[in-house]
């Protein structure tokens, strides 16, 4: 058993698992947000990386690494908000390129911003768990009680924001004010704090995500950790649907495990690559990516 | 309790209403009929504030709803049943009438089972999601979604649209059976005006825009002129 | 909103006005310093990029955050190419570079042309990374494992030297030399695309991206017009990218960062989308950029080593980038038309005010 747990494949297999599972939580994230104010937010990642510093930067201040991470997932949560209310709000019903340039504007700023504050030198961030991969009758099983935690926690927050959409009146206020924003405010849904607490979500989600990329074995936070990371984000977001969470879910999974696959058994540079070409493929054949139900087109 | 004063809403350079003033009885069925293009959803939108007036008033009793915020009207008690019914396909049955209860004082399951008394054939159909009902279904779980919160006036845009003959009259007697039993006050918006008329008690007729009539729904039901010309019911 | 107001000259006019920028240009050059025409150079390199994406999304209403995948195209073909054929004339190169970009826009056409709005500046954005991966990938043909490519700079040919010789010494000819190259190829893309705008193509364009539907009633194939706009743009690009490589005389990985994409954006945003004065104004702002950074920063007192100082620039674009959308989506040329076409109006107004 330990054999096959070590062999080539599963190592894959659990590497591919544990970068995809953070692709899904970005992607899931990225939804969330296009769901209720169809705007791609390009600044997710950087948005994320800014809250994991302020956050983090406590850790040098000796105060306790959960807490840290709980701070920057709170900064995350605020900052959601502000961004809707200040930069999104102003462009709801313009054309779909001003909140993407208005988004990727906000992307350089956070970055350019970052670097400005803490530098370009990655901080290497302590870890709560181990990084030492298990080992099993002399075998070694690459998977580490950080790495499981990892999985553990992404999936609880998945099944969180599930439960939350689908079984609670929050979670069809949400639904109701993404789907039909008309007929919600007719209801008397407040969709406007609706649409904040949106990207107050997602931004928290993002945050975490970044917290975890950041302690990962071989990373360190730097103003552009999650460059890479939100690009193949994005692609698994697209691949599975910009509307649909199972999507972005199944899309992540399925990039991270194609990343991995890729750079094992072929060269890490075509990574990108790759998914690239998984993005090509699957929107050839649905443009809107494979969980989304077909629209018809609007004349 | 619906008091419409010199309202005027443009469109960009373009009037949809110039001027229209009227009162809505509390209790009353009050029909608002004419052709497309009239200004009749128009009307109802600024009402429920989705469009801002250039120039007038709209009283609730006496509450200014001119520059409240759409869902704050809502919870005055206003429901609107918007043109093409607002029924969110993606939603089940039971989805949509809890979504109309959550500006509902009281207790929500209450109010849903309700009106699943009220309307058996959505009972039978709580789980199904509302993209399969027919257009009648769908018309009466709009109604029931309005009334699950209670309100005083019922705003109706268009509810016999792509319905057929027999299903409008069976949504009509509801309407009015409603307004009867619930002391509701309804606006029902119309192209439809012969079925309108038959369960009115006021009518407005609007041509462009403008008032032309507004009077007893019996005295425009009899008077040919005013059928012939905005309402085309006389040949 | 995007509707770029165009503002149409005849042909001849519109000919004339190009050119005579261009030889003002040129005349400036003879002014400069060194380090300002290198400047001067780059901006025009810029600009012809600018060009590109102002085309694809003012007219043909595509957005793309992969031009700096088109800049790599075209400047890593050009190094490849002179490393190992170091005796091509430099028309050849561009033309290369040109083609290589077009090539690279032609590729990423196929998938692009399908998609919409955010779905294809995700896929822009993910094209840009994979060009500079596969610069590494293809590590033994663009420089090894670092993929740094060093090129024969720029040789002033004897007859441009000669025109210094008489009049100014210390005027630095080679400077000077690639800021008239970058300057006379910028002129010949404008050239170019100033008849394209206003061509049936150009009409076209503004169709499908105002009412495709229509456009493909009228008979319009909405696949080929969209993926001739990408070729286009994405061949400015290679131009564009493969110029900045000869000028530089390198090309590395880090000649063409994701952040570039941000900046086209910005100067194509700040110019005004879907306009030639915009990607004129773009490259022209993009030129004189660092000198008012730093004048900025020195005035500020920040150090031009501190991390502040050395991401300023980043921090100015990315703003302006933002609230220029926000408050002023024209940009610079839509609201000096506006203002323009104002006064026209206010003076044809008072002449037929005017009793007769």
């Amino acid at each position: 058993m330990g054999g096959f747990l070590a062999s080539r494949f599963m190592s894959d297999l659990f590497n591919g698992v544990a970068n995809g599972i953070i692709f899904s939580l970005i992607a899931l994230s990225l939804v969330v947000v296009w769901q209720s104010t169809n705007v791609l937010n390009f600044a997710q990642g950087a948005m994320a990386t800014f809250a994991t510093y302020i956050g983090m930067a406590q850790v040098e201040h000796g105060i306790n690494i959960w807490l840290c991470m709980v701070i920057s997932v709170v900064v995350g949560f605020i900052f959601g908000g502000l961004t809707e209310r200040v930069l999104i709000r102003p462009l709801y019903g313009k054309p779909d390129i001003n909140p993407i340039v208005v988004m990727v504007g906000f992307l350089g700023f956070l970055q350019f911003l970052a670097a400005a504050i803490w530098g370009n030198i990655p901080r290497i961030l302590p870890s709560p768990f181990s990084q030492v991969f298990y080992t099993s009758k002399g075998h070694t099983i690459f998977l580490s009680p950080f790495v499981v935690f990892q999985i553990l926690t992404a999936v609880t927050v998945m099944m969180i924001v599930a439960l939350v959409f689908r079984f609670t009146t929050l979670g069809l206020k949400l639904r109701a004010a993404a789907l039909a924003p008309e007929v919600a405010r007719l209801l008397g849904v407040r969709v406007d704090r609706l649409l904040t607490f949106g990207w107050m979500i997602s931004s928290a989600v993002g945050s975490f995500t970044a917290i975890l990329v950041a302690m990962q074995n071989g990373s360190a936070l730097s103003p552009s950790v999650m460059g890479s990371v939100f690009i193949f984000g994005f692609i698994a977001a697209a691949v599975g649907g910009l509307d649909s969470p199972i999507g972005a879910v199944v899309g992540g999974l399925l990039i991270g495990l194609v990343e991995q696959f890729t750079l094992d058994y072929w060269q890490a540079n075509m990574a990108p690559v790759m998914a690239l070409v998984v993005l090509i493929v699957v929107l050839m054949i649905r443009p809107r990516g494979l969980f989304t139900k077909n629209t018809q087109r609007r004349v | 309790m619906i008091r419409v004063a010199h309202l005027t809403v443009k469109y960009g350079a373009i009037a949809a209403l110039t001027d229209v003033s009227f009162e809505v009885r509390p209790g009353s069925i009050t029909a608002v009929l004419g052709a497309n293009g009239a200004g009749k959803t128009t009307l109802l939108r600024t009402i429920s504030s989705l469009m801002t007036p250039s120039q007038g008033e709209i009283f609730l009793g006496d509450t200014a709803l001119v520059g409240q915020k759409t869902e704050d009207i809502a919870r005055l008690g206003v429901a609107h049943v918007p043109e093409g019914r607002g029924v969110v396909a993606e939603f089940t049955v039971e989805e949509n009438l809890r979504l109309g209860a959550l500006s509902s004082p009281e207790n929500s399951a209450h109010a849903v089972a309700a009106q699943f008394e009220r309307f058996p054939v959505l009972a039978q159909r709580r789980k199904q999601y509302a993209a399969t009902l027919s257009g009648g279904e769908r018309q009466m779980l709009a109604l029931a979604r309005a009334l699950v919160a209670r309100p005083t006036v019922l705003l109706l845009d268009e509810p016999s649209l792509g319905l057929s003959p027999m299903v409008t009259a069976d949504i009509m007697t509801t309407i009015s059976t409603l307004s009867r039993e619930e002391k509701l006050t309804v606006v029902l918006v119309e192209q439809n005006a012969k079925s309108a008329l038959r369960i009115a008690d006021h009518a407005v007729v609007l041509h462009v825009g403008t008032v032309v009539a507004d009077a007893p729904a019996g005295d425009v039901a009899n008077n040919d002129d005013l059928k012939r010309f905005y309402l085309g019911l006389v040949k | 909103m995007l509707r770029p107001n165009c503002h149409r000259l005849p042909t001849t006019s519109r000919w004339i006005v190009i050119l005579g920028v261009t030889a003002t240009a040129l005349g400036f050059t003879f002014t400069f310093n060194a380090g300002l025409n290198a400047q001067i150079a780059s901006g025009a390199a810029i600009s012809i990029v600018v060009l590109g994406l102002t085309w694809l999304t003012g007219w043909s209403g595509q957005i793309s955050l992969g031009n700096s995948g088109f800049m790599a195209c075209g400047g890593y073909f050009v190094g490849v190419w002179a490393n190992h054929h170091a005796a091509t004339p430099l028309v050849i190169s561009l033309l290369f570079a040109t083609a290589a970009g077009a090539l690279g826009g032609l590729i990423l056409a196929v998938p692009a042309t399908r998609l919409r709005g955010p779905y294809l500046a995700g896929a822009t954005l993910a094209f840009a990374t994979v060009t500079s991966s596969l610069v590494y990938v293809f590590g033994n043909w663009t420089g090894g494992p670092t993929s740094q490519l060093f090129l024969n700079s720029l040789t002033t040919p004897s007859w441009f030297a000669r025109m210094f010789s008489g009049i100014q010494a210390s005027l630095n000819s080679s400077a000077q030399y690639g800021a008239d190259l970058a300057i006379c190829v910028a002129a010949i893309a404008f050239l170019f695309m100033s008849n394209l705008f206003h061509s049936r193509l150009g009409r076209a364009m503004t169709l499908v991206r105002d009412n495709d539907v229509s456009a493909e009633l009228m008979g319009i194939n909405l696949r080929r017009t969209r993926t001739i706009a990408f070729v286009i743009a994405a061949a400015l690009g290679g131009l564009g990218g493969g110029l900045q490589t000869l000028l530089n005389g390198s090309v590395t990985p880090g000649s063409f960062p994701l952040t570039i994409s941000i900046t086209l954006l910005t100067l194509m945003v700040l110019g005004g989308i879907g306009t030639l004065t915009g990607a004129v104004l773009g490259g022209l702002i993009f030129a004189v950029s660092s000198n008012v950074i730093n004048w900025l920063c020195s005035t500020a007192g920040i150090s031009s080593t501190s991390n502040l100082g050395t991401n300023m620039q980043g921090i100015v674009f990315s703003v302006l980038l933002m609230t220029t959308m926000l408050i002023a989506p024209q940009g610079i040329s839509g609201n000096i038309l506006r203002g323009y076409r104002h006064l026209i109006q206010r003076f044809t107004s008072k002449i037929d005010n005017s009793p007769a």
